[in-house]
């Protein structure tokens, strides 16, 4: 049983020292990419009210773990200019957003439509599966085998991830670890 | 015999030296990284005094007795000012775990009164460790849910 969020649910997540326990940052934006199969780094702004961006960003490397609320990072040198981040984190390229990519089984059959990427809760960005409205209408989550082909528009899955359009966060989190051994990776 | 913060607060804090009550026990600040206490605050806001846990020669069930008035001072700084207002205080804190996840407040702390250390912190409805502690900052109190090794 995985515990899982969405890429959505992270933005406004305070960033949190363990080192002193204080709160330097809150996630403005989630960096993905497709290839990885995970989040990259985090954009970020201040914290408070009315606060603008900061220019530091996280890099998946200095993030501790995301956790359900909260982003924990060892302590402020964690935050990094973007011309210290590695490139995909400081300078992302652009036309990498997923959303509103259409999902295709390798048999050809369309899942839907990414809507959110799911990442696994403790993990330094892992992300496990997508969002995806599906052909009805409804939303779906479903789980990703660590390798997967993408184009600039559509993104190719196993067959079998049919078998795995879950309802809910909980269900797609009970069924990755038997998605991945079904799809043997 | 242990001690706790829930249960200490508003104790009256007494002078050995001329047995005058000094005021009551407001705040108890914890040094995270000894897991010892540190001061303790008697006294509100601009009246608020501050006594270092060495000039505490008997913490008990009925009275803190403190070793003579003199050892009663102002904040000297930032530090102590926050402490004497409250804002380092580790019992109401919010508890974080170290992946990030809300343990919700911090609703006890229990302590050995003779050494100062501090023994278990109480969240809600389980406890953890003092070992457990790894930070308490203006937002949250650190605590550690990986095994150590």
């Amino acid at each position: 049983m995985r515990s899982l969020v969405t890429g959505s649910s992270i933005r406004g997540l305070p960033v949190v020292t363990i080192a002193g326990g204080e709160d330097v940052a809150e996630v403005r934006d989630v960096l993905y990419s497709p290839e990885a199969g995970r989040v990259v780094g985090l954009t970020l702004n201040k914290r408070g009210f009315l606060a603008g961006r900061r220019r530091e960003v996280l890099s998946a490397e200095t993030i501790h773990a995301i956790g359900r609320d909260a982003v924990m990072v060892d302590d402020e040198s964690s935050l990094l200019l973007p011309a210290d981040a590695p490139e995909e984190v400081g300078a992302p390229p652009s036309g990498r957003d997923v959303t509103g990519d259409e999902v295709l089984t390798d048999g050809g059959t369309s899942l839907g439509q990414v809507r959110d990427v799911v990442v696994l809760v403790g993990s330094k960005g892992e992300v496990v599966g997508y969002e995806i409205e599906t052909a009805s209408g409804g939303t779906g989550y479903i789980p990703l085998p660590v390798q997967l082909a993408v184009s600039g528009s559509t993104l190719v899955v196993p067959e079998a991830t049919k078998g795995f359009v879950e309802d809910d966060l909980v269900g797609l989190g009970a069924a990755v670890d038997e998605f991945r051994s079904t799809v043997g990776i | 015999m242990s001690e706790s913060f829930a249960a200490a607060a508003g104790r009256k804090m007494v002078s050995r030296a001329s047995a005058e009550e000094l005021g009551k026990l407001a705040h108890i600040v914890v040094d995270v990284e000894q897991r010892r206490v540190a001061c303790l605050t008697a006294g509100k806001r601009r009246k608020a005094l501050l006594v270092d846990w060495e000039n505490v020669s008997g913490f008990g069930p009925d009275a803190v007795i403190v070793t003579d008035e003199s050892a009663l001072h102002e904040a000297r700084d930032d530090r102590e000012r926050a402490a004497a207002d409250g804002k380092l205080d580790l019992l109401g804190k919010r508890a974080l775990s170290d992946m990030g996840d809300d343990l919700g407040p911090v609703t006890d702390v229990v302590f050995d009164p003779a050494s100062g250390a501090v023994e278990t912190l109480v969240l809600g409805d389980h406890e953890e460790p003092a070992t457990a502690l790894l930070a308490a900052g203006s937002f949250a109190a650190i605590i550690r849910t990986e095994p150590q090794q």
